[in-house]
Order: C-alpha cells, then sequence, then structure tokens
C-alpha cells in the first residue's frame, strides 16, 4: 500500500523540516531543563565527594555548614578524634565572598582546610593547571569558572592572594564557582575585624578575636565501626549536630534543591504541554490544508483507517524530527548555559516516549476532522 | 429489474430542512440507466443535479424512495448497503468538475490507490494502471506530478482513476467545465468509448451543450421531477 504520510512529507519537505526545527528547539529547551537539574545534583555532591567525609559535625540545633550557618571551635577537631571509632577528623569553613573579576565580581565559595590535615577538599583529578596549597598564607587555588589564572593576584580582605592552581568542575551545591584557601586564611578573612574595627570594640569592652572558630568538623569512621552509632555518641557527649554523609546529601539535595527541582520539573511539564499543543495545531492546520484531498478519498470509498493512519503516521514522523532536531540544538548549546547542564542518555530517552505519547494524542485533533471530513465536500468546486 | 440495468431510481424524494425551513429538491424520482449508456444530466443551477449524482453515489441519504446499482438494492427508505464506502470503492467512479488529483501522489499513485486499497497487490494495479494510461494516451506521464501536467492531461488521469477499480458505474460532475471546446469534446468521446468498450454507465452532469451530442440521452430536472427528452 502507498505510504500517503511519506509521500505528503515529501511533496511539503521543507516546511515539513522547519516545523521540525521548531518543535524540535522546544524540546531542546526541554532536555536542557531536565540536564541543568541534573547539573544541580552532581553540583550539589562535588563538594561532599570531595571532602569524603563519613560524618559532618555541626553547630547544635543547626543543619550547617551548608544550609544554615553554624559555628564551632577548632579544636573541636582534636576532641572529636579521641571519641571511639574515629579514623580522622578536620576543620573546615565555608564562605560566600566576592572576588574582584577582571570584568564584573565573580561570586565564589571559599573552603578553607588545613594544608598539611588529613582532609584535602581539592580533588587532583579536577586539578588542571598549577598545584595544590602549599603554604600557610597568601595562596589560592580557583576554579577556571572564576575567570581567574595561575599567577593572579586577587585581593581578598586585607592581603593580597596569588593562584597557584587551577580547577576544573569545581562548583558549590549554589552552582558558585569554588576556591580553595588554607584554613588560617580562611579564618581570617571570615572572623577577623579590620583594625579599626577591633580597636572600636576595644573600647566598647567586645571580645574581638574570633578567628579559632570554624563551620564544621569532618571526620572518618574507622573500618568496622557503625557510622551512625559513632555519629550518636557525639551527639550525646559534644552538643552538636551530626550529620552523616548521606545525611548531609540529603540536606543538599531534598532542602535546598527541592523546591529548584519542582520549579524546574513544573517547567519540562509546561514545556512538554506547548510543545503538544504546538504538534496538534500544525498538524491541524496540515489536517486543513488537505481537507478537499481528504473529502475526495473519502468520496472515492477510501477507508478512514488509511487516512487516520497518514494523519497519525505524519504526527510522529513529526515528532521524531523534532526529537532528533532538539536533541542536536540541546547538545549544540548546553556548553553554553552559566549552571552544570548534564545531557543524560535514559533523560533522552524518556523525552522520547513523552514525545510518541504527545504526538499520539496531537494527532487526535487531525483525525477528528478527518472524521468529520464530508465526502460531499469533494464535488461542486 | 433487467440484467442490462446498471442504475434504477424509484420514486425517490429529497427533501433539506423541516416545517418552515423544509426545501424539496427532488420529488418521486424514477428512472433507470442501462449498462454502456451516456446519459447527460441537465437543469439550472441549484436544481439538485449534484444531490442526484450524491443521492445515487451513496453519499447523500435520500428521504425516502429506492435505489438500485447493478443488482443490488442499496436503498430503501434507509441505507439497506451496510458500507455505502465499500459500494463507492467497489462499483462507482467519480470524476469531477477540475481533476482533483491528489498533489502530493504521482500519476500512477494516483491510479493505483483506490485499487490498492481495495486489496489488488501493488503490482497488479499498477499493470491495470499503465494499460489504462496507455488507452487514454498519457501513459509517458505515469511518473509525473499532477501539476506538471496540463488541464486537459490531467482531466484523463482523473478518468483513468475513475476506471482503475472496473466500476460498474461513473458520475460525473461537469468533466468539461474547466476544458476548451477542443479538449471538452476529446473528453467527453473518450467517455463515450468507455461506456461503450467497457460497458459502464454513466452520468454526466453538464451545462456544456458541445457534448449532449455524444451523449445517448439528456435527463433533466423539472419541477423538481426527473424527464428526459
Amino acid at each position: 500500500m502507498i505510504n500517503l504520510a511519506a509521500r505528503d512529507i515529501k511533496h511539503t519537505l521543507g516546511k515539513f523540516i522547519v516545523t521540525a526545527m521548531g518543535v524540535g528547539m522546544l524540546l531542546g529547551i526541554v532536555l536542557i531543563m531536565i540536564g541543568v537539574y541534573r547539573g544541580m545534583m552532581v553540583e550539589a555532591e562535588i563538594l561532599l565527594n570531595d571532602i569524603g567525609a563519613d560524618l559532618w559535625i555541626v553547630q547544635e540545633n543547626t543543619l550547617g555548614p551548608f544550609a544554615e550557618a553554624s559555628r564551632v571551635h577548632e579544636d573541636l577537631k582534636d576532641i572529636i578524634y579521641v571519641v571511639s571509632g574515629i579514623d580522622k577528623s578536620e576543620a573546615l569553613t565555608f564562605q560566600n565572598i566576592q572576588l574582584p573579576g577582571t570584568l564584573k565580581p565573580v561570586r565564589v565559595v571559599a573552603v578553607g582546610f588545613d594544608i598539611h590535615g588529613k582532609f584535602n577538599p581539592i580533588n587532583p583529578e579536577r586539578l588542571v593547571a598549577g598545584r595544590e596549597l602549599k603554604n600557610d598564607h597568601y595562596e589560592i587555588v580557583v576554579s577556571d569558572k572564576t575567570g581567574f589564572v595561575l599567577n593572579d593576584e586577587i585581593k581578598l580582605g586585607r592581603n593580597f592572594y596569588r593562584v597557584v592552581g587551577v580547577t576544573a568542575k569545581t562548583v558549590s551545591n549554589g552552582g558558585d564557582p569554588l576556591v580553595y584557601l588554607s584554613l588560617k586564611d580562611a579564618q581570617e578573612l571570615q572572623f577577623l575585624y579590620s583594625n579599626k574595627e577591633i580597636q572600636n570594640n576595644v573600647a566598647r569592652g567586645v571580645v574581638n578575636s574570633e578567628s579559632y572558630m570554624v563551620n564544621t568538623i569532618v571526620a572518618k569512621v574507622k573500618d568496622g565501626f557503625d557510622i551512625d552509632e559513632v555519629a550518636q555518641e557525639i551527639r550525646k557527649w559534644q552538643h552538636k549536630s551530626v550529620y552523616t554523609a548521606n545525611e548531609q546529601k540529603d540536606i543538599l539535595t531534598k532542602n535546598l534543591i527541592e523546591k529548584s527541582a519542582k520549579q524546574i520539573g513544573l517547567f519540562t511539564v509546561i514545556l512538554i504541554i506547548v510543545s503538544t499543543i504546538i504538534i496538534a495545531l500544525i498538524i491541524y492546520t496540515m489536517t486543513l490544508e488537505k481537507m478537499k484531498e481528504i473529502a475526495i478519498m473519502k468520496l472515492m470509498g477510501l477507508p478512514n483507517s488509511l487516512i487516520i493512519e497518514m494523519i497519525v503516521k505524519e504526527t510522529l514522523i513529526l515528532g521524531v524530527f523534532a526529537f532528533i532536531f532538539g536533541n542536536i540544538f540541546s547538545h549544540l548549546t548546553y556548553d553554553g548555559f552559566p549552571k552544570l547542564v548534564i545531557l543524560q542518555i535514559p533523560d533522552a530517552w524518556a523525552l522520547f516516549g513523552v514525545v510518541l505519547v504527545a504526538s499520539v494524542l496531537a494527532s487526535f485533533v487531525g483525525v477528528k476532522k478527518v472524521i468529520s471530513a464530508d465526502p460531499a465536500a469533494a464535488i461542486g468546486g | 429489474m433487467s440484467e442490462h440495468s446498471a442504475i434504477k431510481v424509484k420514486d425517490l424524494v429529497k427533501h433539506f430542512g423541516k416545517g418552515d425551513s423544509l426545501v424539496r429538491v427532488i420529488e418521486g424520482a424514477s428512472f433507470e440507466i442501462q449498462k454502456g449508456e451516456v446519459v447527460a444530466l441537465i437543469a439550472p443551477s441549484g436544481a439538485g443535479k449534484t444531490t442526484l449524482l450524491m443521492m445515487i453515489g451513496c453519499v447523500t441519504e435520500p428521504t425516502s424512495g429506492e435505489i438500485w446499482l447493478g443488482e443490488e438494492m442499496v436503498y430503501k427508505d434507509k441505507w439497506i448497503a451496510k458500507d455505502t464506502r465499500k459500494i463507492r470503492r467497489e462499483k462507482i467512479g467519480f470524476i469531477f468538475q477540475a481533476h482533483y488529483l491528489i498533489p502530493f501522489l504521482n500519476i500512477l499513485e494516483n491510479i493505483t490507490l483506490l485499487p490498492q486499497a481495495n486489496g489488488v497487490s501493488k503490482k497488479d494495479a499498477e499493470q491495470k494502471a499503465m494499460e489504462l494510461l496507455r488507452y487514454l494516451e498519457i501513459d509517458d506521464k505515469a511518473y509525473n506530478m499532477s501539476s506538471q501536467l496540463s488541464g486537459g492531461q490531467n482531466q484523463r488521469v482523473a478518468i483513468a482513476r475513475a476506471l482503475a477499480n472496473n466500476p460498474e458505474i461513473i458520475l460525473a460532475d461537469e468533466p468539461t467545465a474547466a476544458l476548451d471546446g477542443e479538449r471538452a469534446v476529446s473528453v467527453i468521446k473518450m467517455l463515450k468509448k468507455i461506456a461503450t468498450e467497457q460497458n459502464v454507465a454513466i452520468i454526466t452532469v453538464t451545462h456544456d451543450d458541445r457534448i449532449l451530442p455524444y451523449c445517448d440521452r439528456i435527463m433533466k430536472i423539472q419541477d423538481r421531477a426527473i424527464v428526459f427528452e
């Protein structure tokens, strides 16, 4: 039997391809939206995975250090270290700061850690230029997204810091690039007031220095010990909130990203609905353009099933072409987005399934028009 | 009903609307058309020519009466035929004022579409189509699109399409209206030849006096009734 859909598409190929490209761009945006969500999930876990801690000990009754402000004393790391089952512990700081960029300021998250300590948040695999921190002061490792390069001098607080290393794909859960400082520098930056303010505070009788504070203590549990039990032990005796790696991941992904994820999900659903409506309108218009031919076919006695098959096939082919163009569009553009976009094959297949279902639904408007077409309309001009 | 009868219509009535808006189009039409006969249907515009054609073609449902196509009664106060579309597909060929070929199919595909929908194999349908195109002397255009053909050539393709399913009846709605005098005569001569050689009954609606000499009978709609000249 003649493939009517293929013949019709061939007859108006240019128009069909342009239409498919238009719908494809919408589907490409859907893929990018899903990719942004995937990127957020990955970004949220970059720092957690690079640090690789089993336990996060933070100020009691807080969800620190990422979801809520947390302050604990630096020497808490030594107290934690002697808790039964702890293999190693270290103090870390996290702070949002703004770097004076070359064109415009760059918002970053600064991670402070003891460069001689037992945890190194800089993943060597992500270091694309230079080296890690070697000196206790005035060195900084930056993410390539900051725009800084090796040996750049950056003014932070009271001092200048030299860029000694550049990392790639290092961002915080909020998508801001990460920079790494020694713990001492990071503490100064976060907790040390300016000289004038210290003088002022002294005059008011206020204690100034809190530079021995940190935002969290991270710890690794020895093999053979139950992480939850060790965490419970610390909660019980140290009056601190303790989160396991999985709990911290939940805080980051569920608490912090949940709303964004819902928003992206809603946008994705809306875009799919819009795409379906657009496909339906296109198919409706294409069907209207063929009403005379459809009436003739019905008058000649062609069964409805043959005409409906043509409409459904055309819609499905349009959906498949749009999906292919959408994939091409998303792969050509995803790298230009400021936030990490991760395009995954399973997501593309899922969207393909949705596109097929949407195409079948969209074809109903054309099918309805075919069924209602009056064969007598073929006669009389 | 004689065995040579292709179309028989008895006491056929067609009304549109109801009450004050009732329009009586055909009242008690009765006639019989034999196989191989070419009958011209003439009447002023709006008299019901196309409506009569559509009722015989099982497209428009009459109000009452009887319609026989060959030996099969298709209508008696309601459709007797369960599948009127199948009747059209198997027994009737249509030719329109304009050719109305499907623009996205080539000439050969336009002709083979209906036979293939009827279950004829592609090979057999194409063989028959080529025979028809040769018969109508346009076989060199088989793989062209209709947009590449002249009006007269397209109308000949439309005739070939109407004949592709070996119909017993051809219903033509002003088939020469879009053609100049010479081509109009050529088309009606062709229809006459087909009717004679293939034993097909043809009813052709026309306003064109030039083709009347080639018709066996002239049927008129007068005061909603059918009369023959």
